[in-house]
């Protein structure tokens, strides 16, 4: 029997019952819904994020850190994912007792000569202050020059000049700190003076100190969650006034670039600086972070993978279920079919192709339904839960290997679990099935 | 010897089935031999053994013993695959039918033709020339169910003869249809073999009907107990 005359067969067989195959269908398509919209929403999220730790962590960049309470070591400090400004260590936070010097800078240069420059970051919270705002703010000390061409993507100014040769008071602000709300209500501009303010805890009881800074540029709107880099709620004064203003010689992390990004002179680069300081500093790449970041992505994704392939296995046992049902139903039309000369396994056959048809119908009904899914709640996710810090935005994304995936993966539960029927219904002996009422 | 080659010969044919633990003996020895444009029915109540006659005919199922040819092949050495190509060369036709109910009648006499992979523009003027010659143009596009007994019967005979069939099989064809419609179907089989030359063996329990055929094979408690030979 021809190909297309056993897919016109066994079509005609599941139009025959139409709600049932419409029921059964909906099964595959619950599944498959699920796995695309849950998939697309995670790779869509892992696209954002690793898009803005590449906006805040070049490939040729390493970041340097105390090897406790660091970037990403999981101590009490700032922490990866500080939010809108959290920024990375927390100062002093680390129990080693080991402390990053801004000296250590000039060290750091004279360890390889792939490396381009390096240049100390020092942070805390704190308020920005002026008669009509009081925000809390993240304060850096930076060397302007420096950590322009670090970031010269990102700290840009979008209204004033970022100054090379600094004034003592001279402060450049995030966009987020001059126009909290991004609608509009500017608070102050570059030209006004703001009180930069931070809660000094080293002495008891802690003291709030208050300076008053000459705004000289405003940054371009950077977004997210500032990984790294630059940030919308950073303040940036020049590392002088922040050693004075802070009252310490030790920075936060060493930002460390180099000649070149290739991975042999990243991980030869990162070895001489933690065997430099005695493996008590951690080494932070672009690369290692993207790597940590595309194993915690694989996980979740299987993770949610896995509960959404639930839902199919469930729906496959249902496929199951009913062509048993249909099986028994037809046992009579199978013995007509045989008595007229059809071969076992194109009884098989036929049985399969109504299973492949149930299928991909609801796979492909499935996908479109998970896109529409997958951006509905990227749409209810971006607008408030999570945009209120960041702007932060998901935009999901069907990669081809989901895209097939899923139309494999739908199509083959409903094979595999339409196996156990088709066989049994080739399987029938003629006579017997023919005697069948 | 190729124009009368017989198109079923069965030689010492025995069929014993299991009935729980109790062996049956359905046939206990049966020879029989149909010529090529032969007409012969096969005669006997209930238990005589005639529907397992019917089904090793029609290649449904294999004797224990003896041989059984159809068109000149021992259907004991076949397997199951080539039983079913052997049945593409029978024209079954059922005491009930069997139509596929949601297939209409044109589908159901192609459906035949597409399990012996004819192609489609073929089948489908085929299928057009054989409800004609049932006398069924009119009610090509109806499904079975909208279709009486008899017609549903000739729809059944035309789908027999779609393969082209050494020889039709027909399992009491008068069994479930009016005596009018019996009738009508009996002269369209006798015109079929008259006209034709269409080879036909019959299994019925109706005497009657039986004596219509030119050999009457009678059969009782698995055997063949008298060949009749009916007059014109």
């Amino acid at each position: 029997m021809k190909a297309l005359d056993i897919f016109g067969y066994s079509f005609s067989a599941i139009k025959l019952r139409k709600l049932r195959a419409a029921l059964t269908t909906l099964g595959v398509i619950i599944g498959i819904a699920a796995i695309v919209a849950l998939l697309s929403i995670t790779q869509g999220l892992q696209a954002t994020i690793t898009n803005q730790l590449n906006q805040g962590l070049s490939a040729n960049t390493l970041i340097v850190t105390p090897s406790t309470g660091g970037f990403l070591s999981g101590g009490g400090g700032g922490g990866f994912g500080g939010g809108g400004g959290g920024g990375f260590g927390g100062a002093g936070s680390d129990s080693s007792g080991f402390k990053l010097y801004i000296n250590y800078t000039s060290e750091i240069d004279a360890l390889s000569p792939d490396i381009e420059t390096s240049l100390a970051v020092i942070s805390r919270g704190g308020y920005v202050q002026t008669e009509r705002l009081n925000r809390s703010v993240t304060i850096y000390g930076v060397d302007f020059n420096k950590y322009a061409q670090v970031y010269s993507t990102t700290f840009v100014a979008a209204n004033g000049t970022i100054p090379t040769n600094p004034a003592e008071n001279d402060t450049v602000v995030g966009t987020r700190v001059n126009q909290p709300g991004q609608n509009g209500t500017i608070f102050f501009n570059p030209g006004d003076r703001i009180n930069i303010t931070w809660t000094n805890a080293t002495v008891l009881p802690p003291v709030n100190e208050t300076y008053t800074a000459d705004v000289s540029g405003v940054l371009q709107r950077i977004g997210g969650f500032g990984i790294g880099g630059p940030s919308d709620t950073g303040v940036y004064i020049p590392l002088e006034k922040a050693q004075s203003f802070f009252g310490t010689d030790q920075c936060d992390m060493i930002i460390v670039t180099l000649k070149s990004s290739d991975n042999a002179t990243i991980s030869n680069v990162s070895k001489l600086i933690t065997d430099h300081f005695s493996n008590q500093v951690s080494v932070i790449s672009s690369t290692a972070v993207l790597s940590l970041l595309t194993s915690v992505f694989s996980t979740i994704q299987l993770f949610l993978g896995g509960i959404a392939a639930i839902s199919l296995l469930v729906a496959g046992i249902g496929i199951m279920n009913i062509m048993i049902v249909s099986l028994i139903e037809r046992t009579r039309e199978i013995g007509i079919l045989k008595a007229l000369g059809m071969k076992s396994r194109t009884v098989l056959t036929i049985f399969l192709g109504e299973s492949i048809i149930i299928g991909l119908m609801g796979a492909i009904i499935g996908i479109i339904s998970g896109w529409v899914l997958a951006n509905v709640t990227a749409r209810i996710l971006g607008s408030g839960v999570f945009g209120g810090g960041g702007g932060f935005r998901i935009v999901p994304l069907l990669t081809p290997e989901v895209l097939l995936g899923a139309l494999a993966f739908g199509v083959g539960v409903s094979v595999i679990f339409a196996l156990y029927p088709a066989w049994r219904a080739s399987k029938l002996k003629p006579v017997e099935a023919l005697r069948y009422e | 010897m190729s124009k009368n080659r017989p198109v079923v010969e069965a030689i010492d044919v025995k069929k014993t089935y299991m009935l729980g633990k109790v062996p049956v003996e359905a046939l206990r020895g049966v020879n029989l031999r149909v010529e090529a444009g032969d007409f012969v029915s096969i005669l006997g109540p209930s238990g005589s053994g005639k529907s397992t006659m019917l089904n090793l005919i029609g290649a449904l199922d294999k004797p224990t013993s003896g041989t059984l040819l159809i068109d000149g092949v021992d259907i004991s050495k076949l397997n199951d695959n080539q039983l079913a190509n052997l049945r593409l060369k029978i024209g079954f036709v059922f005491q009930f039918f069997n139509l596929i109910p949601r297939l209409n009648a044109r589908d159901n006499v192609e459906l035949a033709m597409s399990i012996a992979n004819k192609g489609k523009s073929d089948r489908r003027k085929r299928a057009i020339e054989l409800l004609e010659t049932v006398g069924l143009k009119d009610r090509v596009n109806h499904k079975p169910a909208e279709l009486s007994g008899g017609q549903q019967q000739r729809v059944a005979i035309a789908r027999a003869l779609a393969n082209n069939p050494k020889f039709l099989l027909l399992d009491e064809p008068t069994g479930n249809v009016d005596s009018k419609t019996a009738n009508e179907v009996i002269s369209l089989i006798k015109k079929l073999n008259a006209e034709d030359n269409v080879s036909i063996i019959m299994v019925t329990h109706d005497q009657h009907l039986a004596r219509e055929a030119r050999r009457t094979v009678q059969m009782f408690d698995g055997e063949i107990s008298q060949v009749v030979v009916n007059g014109q």
